[in-house]
């Protein structure tokens, strides 16, 4: 019980401290000799940097999780930057409403098909001593046309404070609650093709980045032009809000960045959707005769990675004042670089939104601590690609090995005690089903 | 366990010693300057930015007194934000920016301003007048003297006769707009002039520019001018023609008149023309300069343009050194 074993139970937090000392011991003094990484704007800056990149990083996580990998969230939050821009600042009829309209009218069916499901239940629950299960009333429920009506009702109130009033405070309330509808509608479309076309991850996002990228440029129109939203013009006070700073202390990027890491961080942790996840990337055949709706779950993982999207482009139009095609190109390999940093396996099965979050945080401060040395950005690229590496070795614990098999001084054989339970093989149980079904 | 566990200790440790050392050292030469000034870019891949970026430079050096930082925004608009959040934190003494977009920059631009940054606002504009200077070339200005130059080639003002094909960049973007208008202005005019593209765009680059005029090349029987709204643009269609046997009879006009690539095609005649888009970059230092030690400077300075073909390319070469 030596100080090392603490030190190598938290190894997730090493880097980020290693990081973080730097930052602080090197860093530049200001004209008035203060400490400028430390200064209290830099560090809110850092953290306002990070969010976008972190909110589709948490998503990602899920999905990695499980097994699976999504390419698609730079063109999903693309296309919600461009709706969510267009909805604010072009009034009528335009390719923004087209998507959103459907979107949110989907969006709402879902939530009252679930809303009235969840009520049901818990009255048939109520109900279970009684010998009516078979109510009229509760077939009713049980079928579609009650979920129908809610699901109805809700998607009017949305549009009715939607399309007609987007200057009024309700109406940018509309707009900021589509983008992520549509966020949440392509994602499930990307889990729907994986489960039901029982594809590769990599692939079906893969296409779908492009017809994404593909749908924000039609919509924006005028070949991929930029839509820029003019403080005042639509813009109330509810979008001043998005990038003021809350109680004047923590951006409001960086609060969403941090809900969204600590309510996923618990669904994953302490529900059984959670425990689910885990098991898929574990051993989806094993998950699956066990009794796990896999299909379903992976589903709901790359919807919610959709949803992150959208909320990412919401602040993204917040705070950069218009929404555009090539809106977080490329923000997809960031994610999964700090969702590997964050010590997930792309494999699948081993994972956590904490981890994420240190990679995240990793990523971003060294970011902001080359930039503030002014080192060369070819360089830059050069160091943060290095140092991905080297995290990672250290991550997965294979840095000796490494050395060993350099010749260098500190290295070992591959270690044997690499127990089978802290690291649950890949391997498929050859379940011979008969024919060539996988 | 434990020998690893100390290794890895060791190591971080290590690794931790030597990374300051090396940042900390790499403070210390700068404190002799006079004026720090911050400059952030948009992109460093872009032949024209990248020109820009060496004329910065070369002025810098022009200013002992001058520590020069030049960010690169690797053409993100998020990062070219954190660039220059980044440069307020360090407390510049002045600020230049060539923003990637109005919109997306005028938040940023504000904050510096909010701090007391005299703000030199380069090439793009942005959405506030609060800054202290704009440095930009006129795209229209050179549109203009561009189709100036074309009616003369296709047989001077009121004979002029012809068919053009006018490569757009990019379709969304105010400076293809502008080259555009500026053309127009002065082949419109002229009824012998037909144009035979609708709009196309090649999005500033070579290979889409090639593959758009082999379609072209294609499709017409006669071609007598080319506009491209860039050079690499009208040099991917003169390779285009070119691989087709046609570039003799057919007249090449390009923007930009960068030394290493547009005036270097003109010398070599297979541009006939290149008109100037004079990069900021030296301007924009000057000014800021002279603003730092207490002149008055103009809210906007325009940057002029000059046609270069065949006489003047081989001089503008030997004056950059190529």
């Amino acid at each position: 019980m030596s100080i090392l074993n603490v030190l190598s139970r938290t190894k997730l937090y090493w880097g980020l401290i290693a990081i973080f000392l730097i930052g602080v011991l090197g860093s530049p003094i200001s004209s008035k000799g203060n400490n400028i990484f430390l200064s209290y704007g830099n560090l809110l800056d850092v953290l306002r940097q990070v969010s976008t990149t972190g909110l589709i990083a948490t998503g990602m996580t899920a999905v990695i999780i499980t097994g699976g990998i999504d390419l698609s969230v730079g063109s999903l939050m693309a296309i919600c930057t461009v709706v969510c821009a267009m909805l604010l600042t072009v009034p009528g009829v335009t390719p923004a409403v087209v998507l959103g309209v459907p979107t949110v009218a989907v969006t709402a069916l879902c939530l009252g098909i679930l809303a009235t499901r969840f009520i049901f239940l818990n009255i048939e629950k109520s109900r279970a001593g009684s010998q009516a299960t078979h109510d009229i009333r509760l077939d009713g429920v049980r079928g579609l046309v009650t979920p129908a009506i809610v699901g109805v009702i809700l998607c009017s109130l949305v549009l009715w404070f939607l399309l007609p009033q987007v200057g009024s405070k309700f109406g940018v309330l509309g707009v900021l609650l589509v983008a992520p509808c549509v966020g949440l509608l392509f994602g499930a479309l990307n889990g729907f093709i994986i489960v039901a076309g029982r594809l590769q991850p990599f692939i079906v996002t893969l296409a779908m980045m492009v017809t994404a990228l593909g749908i924000a440029r039609l919509t924006a129109g005028q070949n991929n032009a930029v839509l820029p939203v003019y403080t005042g013009s639509n813009a109330t006070a509810d979008f001043e809000m998005l990038r003021s700073l809350v109680f004047g202390v923590i951006p409001m990027p960086g609060l969403f960045f941090l809900g969204a890491i600590l309510i996923y961080g618990a669904v994953l942790r302490f529900t059984p959707f959670g425990r689910y996840v885990y098991a898929i990337g574990g051993n989806e055949e094993a998950a699956r005769l066990s009794g796990i709706a896999a299909g379903r779950v992976k589903i709901a993982t790359y919807a919610v990675s959709g949803l992150l999207a959208g909320v990412a482009a919401v602040l993204y139009v917040a705070q950069y004042r218009q929404g555009k095609p090539d809106a977080g190109a490329g923000l997809e390999l960031d994610a999964i670089a700090a969702v590997v940093i964050g010590g997930t396996s792309l494999m699948g099965g081993r994972g956590s939104l904490i981890g994420t979050f240190c990679g995240v945080l990793i990523f971003g401060l060294l970011s902001n601590i080359l930039q503030l040395h002014n080192i060369n950005s070819n360089l830059q690229l050069v160091l943060k690609g290095m140092i991905i590496i080297g995290t990672v070795l250290v991550q997965e614990r294979n840095a000796v090995d490494l050395l060993f098999y350099l010749r260098l001084p500190g290295g070992k054989a591959a270690r044997k005690e690499t127990t089978a339970a802290k690291r649950p093989s890949k391997e498929t149980p050859s379940l011979n089903l008969g024919g060539n079904k996988k | 366990m434990k020998r690893r566990d100390m290794l890895k200790l060791a190591a971080v440790g290590a690794a931790l010693l030597t990374t300051t050392a090396l940042l900390t050292s790499g403070n210390a030469y700068a404190q002799d300057k006079k004026w720090k000034i911050g400059f952030s870019q948009v992109t460093t891949i872009e032949p024209w930015r990248a020109q820009f970026n060496k004329d910065i430079l070369a002025e810098a050096a022009k200013h002992p007194d001058v520590e020069l930082i030049v960010t690169d925004g690797e053409d993100k608009t998020e990062k070219q934000v954190a660039d220059v959040e980044n440069l307020i934190r360090q407390e510049v003494d002045a600020l230049l920016v060539s923003p990637k977009e109005s919109a997306g920059l005028t938040g940023v631009v504000q904050q510096a301003i909010d701090a007391k940054i005299p703000v030199f606002v380069l090439d793009r504009n942005v959405e506030t007048k609060d800054y202290t200077q704009f440095v930009g070339g006129d795209n229209k200005l050179i549109g203009r003297a561009a189709g100036e130059y074309a009616v003369e080639l296709l047989g001077g003002k009121g004979k002029a006769a012809g068919n053009v094909v006018e490569i757009w960049g990019g379709m969304g973007t105010q400076p293809a707009h502008d080259r555009h208008d500026g053309f127009h202005e002065f082949t419109d005019k002229e009824p012998g002039i037909k144009y035979l593209l609708d709009q196309q765009s090649g999005d500033w680059k070579q290979d889409q520019a090639y593959n758009i005029m082999a379609t072209a090349l294609r499709n017409n029987e006669t071609i007598d001018l080319v506009y491209g709204h860039n050079d690499p643009m009208a040099y991917g269609a003169y390779l285009a023609a070119k691989d087709v046997g046609r570039e003799k009879d057919i007249k090449f006009i390009g923007i930009d008149g960068l030394p290493n690539e547009g005036v270097t095609l003109v010398n070599n005649g297979e541009l006939t023309a290149t008109f100037t888009y004079v990069t900021p970059g030296a301007e924009g230092l000057r000014q800021a300069i002279k603003f730092l030690n207490g002149e008055q400077v103009e809210k906007t300075i325009t940057l002029p343009t000059e046609k270069i073909t065949k006489e003047n390319a081989a001089q503008i070469l030997k004056d950059n050194g190529l």
